[in-house]
Parts: structure tokens; sequence; C-alpha cells
């Protein structure tokens, strides 16, 4: 059977007691998070409740409890560089059952958003920016399904982006305003060649 | 009433997983629909939702504007969103609501779309067809029941929710109460009981199908093992079919289970299908019709039991 991701190899590491210093702080780090993601994460009193609802934690070292916590301390470092910050499904299990009423996922896409600042982003992510830049679907067409289509009475291509091109130049005008096509492609090529 | 005789007109918003790998759910839901007495209408160039996971992920900004832009689309046809996925629920509905009670994120929004000549004004709201079917306000369950020309009778059929249309429920706004019950909901079984099938409950229901967040393109082993406990759980219970109202989590089942055997080495072979493709059946459309081939997983013994 295969593993997950470097796991359980890491576990021992990644549950050992740590110590934490003031330098490692940065008080504007929970600032941010609580902008982008618009919930209270610094209202979190670590119940726990949001760990023990999430599909994640019992098949890898994901503990949205700990990344509660990073937020409240201002952990910035340790926070965008744990790979296991994109091992939420945003399944809001956690945020329906939160007792801080906090939406601990929010919280988790907002460390996300500020990882990406700093090209810290799994490719598969930006591999959906180029195809929906290239064709406005994350998923596009493709033969076999214009077959099937045709086969059962609907148009070959649907009536998105895909039979309705003339609107491509504007998704790419929004995409571009956010430099997201460009930086999609540079770290794409920084990591893949 | 419209000049076509339906009761209710909505903007039919496909987003991808629908439309380019599931047609029978784009097609079905058109045809059954209509029989129920609402029209959908393409939303012309609409794109991606765009997906919540990967977008939400990078930059929540271009996640708003683009979600905005197919927004504006429906704004423009002045007609409400009926959509298929939950994914694109999240995307779609939520920006909505967002954009219609926060003014920072609206003039946002409106300065990019300003770029493309486009105007974001928050006249319309936006429904999930499953939302639709079972608000009487629009059809209701009395109505899908009375549809039924071949019943699905003596099938054991489990439901998978998934998440996005109902969670963080403390952010949704139902007519029906009921469907804000995210830890043990059964409006979808009471649905499913309409079509003259057996709704069967198992083991932990509410859980994710693993696929979300970008995690099946991240860790495709992590995001199956989710997966894996859920067919584990149905498994137990001896259901004939899965049904779930997300194209995005019936790939996650349907050509999951294919990779489940291919890295864990288990089979189960249980048909998913989407609840639309599910009333298709029900109200007399072929298998053919629904181009249920293109299914991963065989629904031979499923519609052997129904047909």
């Amino acid at each position: 059977m295969e593993r997950t991701k470097g796991y359980p190899a890491a576990l021992d590491k990644k549950l050992q007691d740590t110590r934490l210093y003031l330098e490692d702080s940065n008080p504007e780090f929970t600032k941010s998070v609580k902008a982008i993601s618009r919930t209270n994460a610094h209202m979190c009193y670590q119940c726990g409740t949001c760990t023990g609802s999430c599909p994640s934690a019992p098949r890898s070292t994901y503990r949205i409890r700990k990344f509660m916590r990073r937020a409240v301390l201002g952990l910035e470092n340790e926070t965008l560089i744990d790979p296991d910050l994109w091992l939420c499904t945003t399944c809001y299990s956690c945020s329906d059952r939160c007792p801080r009423d906090i939406i601990p996922t929010d919280v988790i896409m907002a460390m996300r958003n500020l990882a990406f600042k700093r090209d810290i982003v799994p490719v598969n992510f930006l591999k959906t920016v180029t195809a929906i830049y290239a064709s406005g679907h994350g998923v596009p067409n493709n033969d076999v399904n214009r077959a099937a289509r045709e086969k059962i009475g609907l148009s070959r291509d649907p009536p998105t982006t895909h039979t309705y091109a003339e609107y491509m130049p504007g998704i790419r005008k929004i995409l571009d305003h956010y430099k997201l096509k460009a930086n999609a492609d540079r770290i794409i090529k920084e990591r893949e060649g | 009433m419209s000049e076509s005789g339906a009761k209710h007109k909505f903007a039919f918003y496909l987003g991808c997983i629908a439309p380019n790998r599931y047609p029978g759910v784009e097609s079905a839901s058109i045809k059954a629909m209509k029989k129920l007495g609402v029209e959908l209408v393409p939303l012309k160039g609409a794109s991606c939702c765009p997906a919540p996971g990967a977008f939400g992920s990078i930059d929540l900004n271009v996640f708003y504007a683009m979600a905005a832009r197919n927004l504006v689309l429906a704004e423009q046809m002045k007609m409400d969103i009926a959509l298929v996925c939950n994914g694109c629920y999240k995307s779609i509905w939520e920006v909505n609501h967002k954009l219609k009670h926060n003014k920072d994120l609206r003039d946002n929004v409106n300065e990019v779309l300003k770029e493309v000549d486009m105007e974001y004004k928050g006249t319309i709201n936006v429904y999930h067809t499953a939302e639709l079917l079972y608000n009487d306000k629009f059809i209701g369950v009395d109505k899908v029941r009375d549809s039924v020309t071949n019943p699905l009778t003596g099938a054991r059929i489990a439901v998978h929710y998934g998440c996005h249309l109902v969670k963080p429920h403390k952010d949704r706004e139902f007519e029906k109460e009921v469907m804000l019950n995210t830890e043990h909901p059964t409006w979808m079984e009471e649905l499913v009981a309409a079509l003259g099938a057996t709704p069967v409950e198992y083991r932990n229901k509410m859980q994710c199908c693993g696929a979300g967040g970008g995690v099946r393109g991240y860790d495709i082993v992590h995001a199956l093992d989710i997966t894996n406990e859920k067919l584990i759980n149905l498994q137990e219970e001896k259901v004939d079919a899965l049904t779930d109202i997300c194209p995005f989590c019936q790939l996650q089942f349907d050509r999951g289970q294919i990779e489940i055997q291919e890295k864990f080495g288990v089979s189960y072979n249980l048909p998913v299908l989407h609840f639309a493709e599910l009333l298709g059946l029900a109200q007399g459309m072929s298998p053919q019709d629904l181009g249920l081939d293109l299914h991963g997983i065989s629904c031979e013994s499923f519609l052997q039991k129904v047909l």
C-alpha cells in the first residue's frame, strides 16, 4: 500500500516539544490572517474540536488546532513553510462545530494566500489557473466527452467559454490584473524547468 | 408564467465537471426540471466558478472577481442562477453573498470588472437544483414524487451530501431551516424516497469525499484514503448505489474507486450517480440518454435492480 506524502517518517520530529522565542513571532501575521480570513482567529481557546472533526487529521500530521495556535502567536515562518498547510480539504466540519464561532477553514485559506505571496504553493493549484487562462475551464472538455455529449443530444461543447470564446479576453484581463498567469508560469517553470 | 409555460426560469450555471465529464447530469437536469415546471436557460460565456480550492487558496481577490464575472452574466439576463455542483455553489453563492454584504469587497471587485466593462450590482440570487427540488416554493418533494414514472423500487441508495452546499452553516441562508442541519440532515433522503428507492443511512455520512481544497491534486493518496473510509462505511450497509449532488464528489467516488483499486488493491464496484441522473431514470430517461456508460464504475448492477 502506498503511503501519503512523507508520513509517518516525519512524525517523531513533528511531535517533539518545541520552544518558542519572541523573534519567531510576527504580530502583523496575526493581523493579516484576521483581515484576509474575516474571522476572529485570535478568539481560539485551543479546545481541539476542530482537529477532532477533521478528516485529514487521522491520516496525517496535519493539526488544524496547531495552525490556529500559530495564528494567535504570529508564528509566520513555521506556518507558511509547513507542507501540512495544504492538506485541508476545506470541508468546514471544524467551522460548523467551533464553540468560539470561528471559521478555522478560512484561517487556513488566509494562510495559503499569504504563503502564495512568497511563492509557496503546490504546483497543482497553479495548473488550474493556467487551464482556466487557456479555456475558461479548470476541467476542460475532451474528444471522448464531445462525442458522448453529441450522442445524448447536447451540443459538442457546453454553452460556456468553450462555445463562446469571445468571452476569453475578459477572463484573461481579470487574471492578468492580478498577474496570476505570469506568476503561475514563472513558479511552474522554476519547479519543473 | 413564461412563454415556454415554465413556472420558474433560471440561468443554468454548468461549471466544469458536469458538462465536461458527466454530461448526463447536464441533460438530465434540463429535462427533469422542465417536467417539474423549471426552465434552465444556458448562461452563455460562463467560465469555471472558479475552483474554490485552487483559487481561494492562491488569492481570494481573484476568486471573488472571477466568480463575480459569472454572476454579472446572470445579472445581465435578469435571472437567478441554478447550478448542480457544491463546489460551484461555494464560489457562486458565497461570493454573491459576500459581495452583497461587504461594500469594501464589492468596490474592489468592481474596480477590476470595470476593465472588462462589467459591474456587479447584487441583483440576483443563487440556488442549487437540489434546493429547488426540496423547496415547495419552487418544486417540493410531493411534485418530485408525482413526476416519477419508473419508481426505483427495491434499490438501497445512500446519500453523499458533500460539504459546500451546506457548510459552513453559519454563513448559509436556506429558506428551509432543515437544510441547516449539517450534523445529520435527512432532506436528501426524503428526495431519494420520493423516487421510490430506499434511502440508507451509514456511519459518518457527513464526512468529506476527500477531494476538496486542492488535496486531490496535492496528495492523491491522502484524498483517496478519505474516500476509502467512506466506501468502507457504505459497503457495510450493502447499498446498491451512492447518490451525490456534486460532480466533483462524484468524480472522487467514481473515478476514485478505480484509483483506489490501483493504489490500495481494494475494489467496491459501487455505482455513483448524481441525483439529477437518478431523477432522470425515475422519470423514464434511459441509461443511454444519461450517458451512464461514461461513468468509471459500471452502473449495470444498479440498473438491473431498477429497470
